[in-house]
């Protein structure tokens, strides 16, 4: 792990110096991770597809201003953050931030009409997840699937680790509540 | 409400330090409550882990893509120099540039010790005047070669109008003479005809 972060921040380091090679292999090595993660708050492949490519143009756009590699995680993911937000705006521009998610489906995630995640957990999943608000979900995703520390979370999200501990508790009461249950007979 | 020591859902999440986690482990394997409330926990994680990652449906693309490449100047710019020939004859252009440069807009070079091959190439470059006077020099000598040629071909024509001149006076004169010759043969002739025939053997 220590390795491959010393790997990323040489590559990074080539890259603001204008290598397209390393950028397109930092890029391969963080696409699968960036996508899931719109994946999961926007609800939509296509969207997400399109986002990731967005974000990763606006990642090497500012490349060099990212001083300290070893935060390439965080500002990457900060980046991801706004570009999915700045587009639920522009959807839904007269609504709430704390409004701003896609619609949720009691179906689970769909794109064109068909459920993405057919195994009845997977259902039972995403319609807890879809329940959460925008800023709950995003908060479950970073830390649950994506792995970050409160203190990388409060940078990408741009907000104190008081806020993100609150939205995150929250969220896990709410999910415990649906998912445990189901959890237990789905297992057992 | 958990009784644990630490909040159980920091220890839940890896966000504790090691010495405080051990304690909170120690407090859960002694007490049910906080037991039953990490097993929830536990089962919640469990059961989001059962959204697996998606592999992304398309790459994304940079390489081969126009707008991750650099500018066309850079490019010109990286391929130019990148290359020793080129190099060589950019440093040669540049330092003509600089010769030309130098006689045009600098009167003559005062001396100054400067590199041997500096002075050698002002040496060699004439001032603006030398240039004027070499300039002068060439039309003037042209303007006389020009003269010399143009009195030399008058001359020459007058020596072809002269030989033609020679030339057709002698023609003139042949003439004269061929038509004298022709008038004596006529009168010789006239002299044939008028002569009797001198006698042969059979009047005898």
């Amino acid at each position: 792990m220590i390795f491959r972060a010393v790997e990323d921040a040489d590559l990074i380091r080539q890259a603001a110096r204008g290598s397209v090679e390393s950028y397109n292999l930092l890029v391969s090595r963080w696409e699968k991770r960036v996508y899931n993660y719109l994946l999961r708050i926007t609800t939509n492949r296509e969207d997400a597809l399109d986002l990731t490519q967005d974000v990763f143009l606006k990642a090497y756009q500012n490349l060099r201003k990212l001083d300290d590699p070893g935060r390439f995680a965080a500002w990457l993911y900060r980046i991801a953050h706004n570009e999915a937000f700045s587009m639920f705006r522009k959807r839904r521009p007269e609504t709430d931030v704390d409004e701003l998610e896609p619609t949720p489906t009691e179906t689970g995630v769909t794109v064109g009409g068909s459920s993405v995640f057919p195994m009845e957990l997977s259902l039972a999943v995403s319609g807890a997840l879809g329940r959460l608000s925008a800023e709950q979900r995003e908060a479950v995703v970073l830390k649950i699937y994506q792995g970050f520390k409160f203190e990388e979370m409060a940078e990408i999200l741009s907000c104190p680790v008081s806020t993100i501990k609150s939205r995150l508790y929250t969220a896990l009461e709410l999910l415990k509540t649906e998912l445990a249950p189901v959890k237990a007979r789905g297992v057992s | 409400m958990s009784c644990s020591p630490f909040d159980l859902k920091e220890y839940f999440l890896k966000e504790l330090p090691i010495p405080q986690a051990a304690q909170v482990e120690a407090h859960v394997n002694m007490c049910s409550g906080c037991r039953e409330e990490l097993d929830r926990l536990q089962l919640t994680e469990a059961a989001l882990f059962s959204l697996r990652d998606e592999e992304i449906p398309q790459r994304i693309a940079f390489v081969s893509d126009k707008i991750f490449e650099p500018s066309p100047i850079r490019r010109w710019l990286s391929a130019f120099w990148g290359q020793s020939a080129r190099l060589g004859f950019a440093s040669a252009a540049m330092l003509s540039a600089a010769i030309v440069f130098s006689s045009v807009y600098k009167s003559a070079p005062a001396p100054s010790p400067g590199p041997a091959v500096i002075q050698r190439v002002a040496a060699v470059v004439p001032t603006p005047e030398e240039i004027q006077a070499r300039i002068d020099a060439a039309v003037a000598k042209s303007v006389d070669q020009a003269l010399t040629k143009s009195e030399k071909s008058r001359q020459l024509v007058a020596d072809l109008t002269r030989a033609n001149e020679q030339a057709q006076a002698m023609l003139v004169r042949a003439m004269g003479e061929i038509e004298m010759y022709q008038k004596h043969q006529q009168v010789h002739n006239l002299a044939n005809y008028t002569q009797p025939p001198p006698p042969t053997g059979e009047d005898k």
